[in-house]
């Protein structure tokens, strides 16, 4: 049992990643993925990875997987027919959402696509108040002839949200039975179990994606969980959350909500781990692809938590990492709009056919194009030579925008560039300035297949002072796989005033919450010695809507933990907001209680130092425009994987390896760590 | 010291200019989330009835953060009534200036107040940091001229050199009925403008003081020439239109009518109006201004940067003291309906010449109700909401059921805060069935809401297209008309008194259709009627062709 395996399914390829516990081996496998039906490219992947290893299937210890099962099924509305049941004058609710046009201006703009259509959303007597009394019934007979209804029309999943179902959540439970004796076999997804928050519409579309993408979920685990034990693999599959922690799957198919951004998070907690293993806490994310690009925030090693998210147009109340994702990438393409100014993306010229650089049809210049043109890619071929580029086609099609823009060639690949180094760094301001962080004092993980090209400019527009570039950038979500711990969170919203009376009902919340987490750690056989649990509230002034999270420290709540609370959220709100309210009364909203089942991880072995002289890793030499050198500069050229611990390179510099290429800037440093990972700074 | 720098204008080329670009919109965003979340009323932080932007130090908009086109009338005229009253020379950092009054700058009416702070780089000013939020007060008032209808604040000194102004701070809030929310919502947008003030500060030091003023000169002259090549490419005519304007607070019909003639790349409008009237229906000539802008950017190309460089082609005129430019001491409270009219006049008209990108008439208000009363204590309390309604149809497409429209934007107040909040309850929020006008694309449906008082209270309604309907394009029928149902309760002009347990609702109207509605798709009418959208019966009726079983 010595064989751990981190699997990142994606949309082009299937990464899978190796380590022998025993021997501290590792090993990464690639196969393309198999969109229809992402399980059988797992197996396949998995049982030619551990066959290749020369090992066993039945020597896996444990297996995580990351997955965009979720994510694409929304994206593409692939879900299942879904009904809705709901308090009756609110069935139109989920289509009204909160009555905001799409776009400003944009007139032929539409809200995405309904989940449920209309005649498949049925309102039913019944109402609750916000104190929780009940002022009409349930109506159980109009709910059975809902249920009929929904039957009949041949639904597979139903969303049951009634109002305030968070403060008293009867009336939903009695429907969910209802719905289960009427229609046995259905998947049914209830309020106050998905997400039991206020602001019902948020509510509702949590319930109705959570119905939505239930059958699609616990049909793609039963099927990867049926290939994995026909293969012989013994270990329970762990899959992860959006919120960065992984869970058994048998959980993963109750909530599948919760795994919306499985893949997204799993590099998020794969950069986590990798700033463990190298003493780097303080991380911004930069995970760019060919679409496009996710970009999170770690502050002491860990990722702020989102309670709600618009997902692909759905808001989504769950925890989920708070990552924020951009539509540019190595495929996005550039173009001169009618004001005359150089735009690059959303639009993508995507794996097929590509940038023009690959001569599979497409004429209109990507960012990859502006790269080979600029030779900071390799201007003859990729992917370790298997695959040619026409760097000439990527010149005339970059030659056409230069003369619109009346600008020369270079300056032009150098202009697309700088426009997509700007997205970039306007989206990892969202995440870190306008939560109050300075991206200064952060260091940026450069990853994916296009990251640790761009990772030098835009760490200088954002005056980060250091990159942190991982051993295998393209395979980071894998490996990330090997290194997570098990990870549920539980909430419950409870209004009250932070006052000394306070006390015994926040030490009950969370009694109850501790509960939840005690059957959960039970559930994944998680023993005490490994078992951790971070108590926070979200806190705010009463009359504001928002809230800001806080920590409550360990132990009984005393008069002092109290005090802990109120000085954390008032910092908290100086920070944000640039005041705090000393008259102000303090609610406390929403607790949770975050548990964490810590996993016996992969260790990698640090390698020797082999001191600072990486002239055996040149492999050559070529020029790159750099016009921070003044145009042409000659950049010797490193193989990747013969740079040793210790090794040091001197900018202006270019780093190949098979998935990656790394740019370093004139004045600029690479280290080579213990754990192989480069470490960029820039001239102090 | 602190004079506005004017600098020679340094050459910056396209790249630097978007890359600026970009650091304008995502400041002026941020600090609208800032803003919205640091807020205590119901009509910011959840209805986020607020706007920001970042101005030139000549008063001109560098960047306005997409939330509420009618709030760019607030801004257009701040800063030029700042700068004749308060001399550059005397600024200092950390001056914030406060204004609302619609004829002495800062405001299209009352409840918006501005607060606006110039921002230093060094000893001088490079930009102003500026915000609107509705203040949700003033409520119960007349509005028979501007003195009734709230505290008129010119625009003064709020801080000076980072001190609060105490007296004048005290002086506004006690003309409020909530003053406790008024203050907390003024922190809020103080917490805003301060964000404002630092992003900029950090991209004058990144990027110079003299590059980030020329980029923002550059953006401006882009959003000009944007608009030049869209009016350009509308074919050259004059084009008119006519409507009539209606609402709950005076009797009969308003006709208003307007003229457009586009000769080249430039655009002028001229509109045709009653002499204002003594109710809160008066349009300033900046919400005017606000609202041609946002029409003729909706047509021409939805890209257009939100800054001053788009109103260059446009030449907008009316008759001083008319219902759409009116004159001092007009009552100008719910001139948004009104402009929501504007709007639907600037559309038909240019059907005309462009048919392809216009919409059929939306339901042509903006829709806000006011509740107000005393809670036991005897405070008082207010409750102002929006609601939406039906989206014209557009060519090609249906119309947008449910929503906000043109000038506003501002989202729907939580059933479970609106109750937690206030006594009042939530029976019903829908759509109204069979609302959307008929045509080869439907117009979208209206907005049927229900409230039931649980304490006395006073309502005031404005709305509109109670009597006029909103109109079809290109053959497409008329959208249903807006209906207060009030039943028995007492009933005047808009104002209702409700008592504990009374109910009261309000349905906005549905939205014009576009083309015959002999050639809508069968299943697209089949598909409505499976929704209940529109009944079997007018189905049959509106569209022969489709076969609908009984």
């Amino acid at each position: 049992m010595a064989w751990r395996i981190g699997v990142d399914s994606g949309g082009t390829f299937c990464d899978i990643c190796l380590f022998d516990e025993d021997s501290g081996q590792v090993a990464v496998w690639k196969v393309s993925s198999t969109p229809d039906d992402p399980s059988r490219g797992i197996a396949q992947g998995v049982g030619e990875g551990v066959g290749n290893v020369g090992a066993q299937a039945s020597a896996i210890g444990y297996f995580g997987h990351g997955t965009t099962v979720g994510t694409n099924a929304l994206i593409q509305h692939r879900g299942v027919p879904t009904g809705l049941i709901t308090t009756d004058g609110f069935r139109d609710l989920l289509e009204i959402g909160r009555q905001k046009r799409p776009e400003l201006y944009d007139l032929q703009a539409d809200k995405p696509p309904v989940l449920v259509s209309r005649d498949l959303r049925f309102g039913v007597a019944e109402r609750v108040h916000h104190d929780g009394t009940v002022e009409v019934a349930l109506d159980e007979q109009a709910l059975r002839a809902a249920a009929r209804k929904l039957k009949e029309a041949g639904v597979e999943a139903v969303a049951i949200c009634f109002l305030y179902g968070f403060v008293r959540p009867e009336h939903e439970a009695q429907a969910a039975r209802i719905v289960a004796e009427e229609m046995p076999g259905t998947f049914v997804s209830v309020g106050h179990q998905v997400a039991p928050e206020f602001r019902e519409f948020e509510r509702v579309s949590t319930a109705v994606v959570n119905a939505y993408l239930g059958p699609v979920m616990q049909g793609y685990i039963q099927r990867l969980a049926g290939r994995l034990s026909d293969l012989g693999v013994g270990a329970a599959p762990h899959l992860t959350q959006s919120n960065g922690g992984v869970i058994g799957f048998e959980q993963a198919a109750r909530l599948p909500v919760r795994t919306v951004l499985s893949g997204p998070s799993t590099g998020v907690v794969a950069a986590q781990e990798l700033g463990r293993m190298v003493g780097m806490p303080d991380l911004i994310t930069f995970d760019m692809g060919g679409t496009s690009t996710d970009v999170a925030l770690l502050k002491d090693g860990s990722c702020r938590m989102a309670g709600e998210a618009t997902v692909h147009g759905y808001p989504i109340k769950a925890p989920m990492l708070d990552i924020h994702t951009v539509g540019a990438g190595g495929g996005s393409i550039a173009y001169v709009d009618s004001g005359g100014l150089l735009k690059v993306g959303p639009r993508s010229a995507g794996a097929f056919p590509g940038p023009v650089c690959y001569d599979q049809g497409n004429h209109e210049p990507t960012t990859t194009d502006a790269n080979v043109v600029l030779q900071t890619l390799n201007p003859t071929h990729l992917l370790g030579g298997r695959m040619a580029v026409r760097q000439d086609l990527a010149k005339q099609a970059i030659g056409r925008l230069a003369e619109t823009l009346k600008l020369d060639l270079m300056e032009t690949a150098q202009g697309i560039i700088s426009v997509v180094t700007a997205n970039m760094a306007k989206a990892i301001r969202v995440i870190s300035v306008q939560r109050g962080h300075d991206p200064r004092d952060y260091t940026l993980v450069a990853f994916g297949g296009a990251g640790p090209l761009h990772a030098a400019r835009l760490a200088r527009e954002l005056e980060i002072r250091r990159i942190l570039v991982p051993r295998n950038p393209g395979i980071l979500c894998a490996m990330g796989l090997l290194l997570t711990d098990l990870r549920a969170d539980f909430a419950a919203t409870r209004l009250m005033q932070l006052e000394p009376a306070a006390a015994p009902a926040i030490e009950a919340a969370f009694t109850v919450l501790s509960a939840r987490a005690q059957e959960w750690f039970a559930e994944e056989h998680i023993p005490a010695d490994r078992q951790a649990s971070l108590r926070t509230v979200d806190m705010r002034y009463a009359g504001q809507n928002y809230e800001l999270p806080v920590e409550l420290p360990p132990g009984p709540v005393t008069a002092a933990s109290l005090k802990a609370l109120a000085d954390g959220f008032a910092e908290a709100h100086r920070r944000q907001y640039g005041f705090a309210d000393p008259d102000g009364t303090v609610q406390l909203v929403t607790f949770r209680l975050e548990a964490t089942g810590r996993v016996a991880k992969a260790r990698f072995a640090p390698q020797p130092d082999a001191g600072p002289d990486a002239s055996a890793a040149i492999i050559g030499s070529r020029e790159v425009w750099m016009p921070e050198a003044g145009g042409w500069t000659s950049c010797p050229l490193y193989d990747r994987e013969l740079l040793k611990a210790g090794n040091r390179i001197q900018g202006p510099a270019i780093v190949e390896q098979m998935d990656a290429t790394t740019v370093l800037l004139p004045g600029m440093t690479a280290t080579v760590e213990p754990y192989l990972n480069l470490v960029l700074e820039f001239a102090a | 010291m602190n004079a506005i720098t004017k600098p020679d204008r340094v050459a910056v080329n396209p790249i630097t200019v978007e890359v600026i670009g970009s650091a304008l919109s995502s400041i002026t965003e941020e600090m609208g989330e800032a803003l919205v979340r640091a807020s205590h009323s119901t009509n910011i932080k959840e209805r986020r009835d607020c706007s920001t932007a970042l101005f030139d130090p000549a008063g001109t908009t560098l960047c306005q953060a997409e939330h509420i086109p009618m709030h760019l009338g607030s801004f257009i005229d701040m800063l030029p009534h700042i700068l004749k009253r308060h001399p550059v020379e005397e600024m200092r950092p950390g001056d914030v200036f406060v204004g609302n009054d619609a004829y002495e700058g800062g405001g299209t009416h009352l409840p918006d107040i501005v607060l606006a702070e110039p921002i230093f780089d060094g000893d001088a000013i490079v930009a102003w940091a500026v915000n609107t939020a509705h203040h949700a007060d003033f409520a119960d008032r007349g509005h028979a001229h501007i003195f009734q209808e709230g505290l008129r604040i010119p625009p003064i000194r709020l801080y000076r050199a980072g001190q609060l102004q105490q007296d004048v701070q005290d002086l506004i809030l006690l003309n409020c009925q909530v003053p406790r929310e008024r203050l907390s919502d003024l922190r809020a947008q103080m917490a805003a403008n301060r964000l404002g003030v630092l992003r900029m500060q950090a991209l004058c030091a990144k990027y110079g003081r003299d590059v980030v003023l020329a980029a923002g000169e550059a953006l401006q002259d882009y959003a000009e020439r944007k608009m030049r090549a869209g009016i350009a490419a509308i074919p050259d005519g004059t084009y008119r239109f006519s409507d009539v304007y209606e609402n709950p607070e005076i009797d009969g019909d308003l006709p208003m009518s307007c003229e457009i003639t586009v000769s080249g790349d430039r655009m002028h409008l001229h509109f045709e109006a009653p002499p204002q009237v003594r109710a809160g229906l008066n349009m300033t000539r900046t919400a005017l201004l606000a609202t041609v802008y946002y029409a003729v950017k909706c047509l021409v190309d939805p890209t257009i940067l939100p800054n001053a460089g788009q109103s260059r082609p446009l030449e907008v005129t009316a008759a001083e003291g008319t219902v759409v430019n009116c004159s001092f001491p007009a009552a100008v409270n719910g001139r948004c309906s009104t402009c929501q009219r504007v709007v639907d006049l600037i559309f038909g008209a240019l059907a005309q010449a462009v048919p392809d990108r216009v919409i059929a008439a939306t339901n042509g208000a903006n829709t806000s109700i006011t509740f107000s009363g005393s809670t036991p204590e005897g405070a008082p309390w207010i409750y102002l909401e929006t609601v939406g309604g039906g989206s014209g149809a557009r060519a090609g497409k249906d119309g947008l059921d449910g929503v906000q429209v043109h000038m506003t934007n501002t989202s729907n107040l939580p059933a479970e805060a609106l109750e937690t909040e206030y006594p009042l309850k939530l029976l019903r929020y829908e759509l109204v069935d069979g609302s959307g006008g008929a045509g080869q694309f439907r117009g979208g449906m209206a907005l049927r809401r229900v409230y039931r008082a649980e304490a006395a209270c006073r309502v005031r309604i404005d709305s509109s297209r109670l009597r006029s309907a909103p109109w079809g394009l290109g053959g497409g029928a008329d959208g249903s008309r807006a209906v207060i149902e009030s039943g028995n309760l007492p009933y005047d002009h808009g104002t209702v008194l409700m008592q504990p347990g009374q109910v009261l609702s309000m349905l906005t109207a549905g939205a014009g259709g576009y083309g015959p509605p002999a050639r809508r798709d069968p299943a697209m009418v089949a598909r409505d009627v499976a929704e209940g959208r529109i009944s079997r019966e007018a189905a049959k009726a509106a569209y022969p062709q489709a076969t609908l079983g009984t």
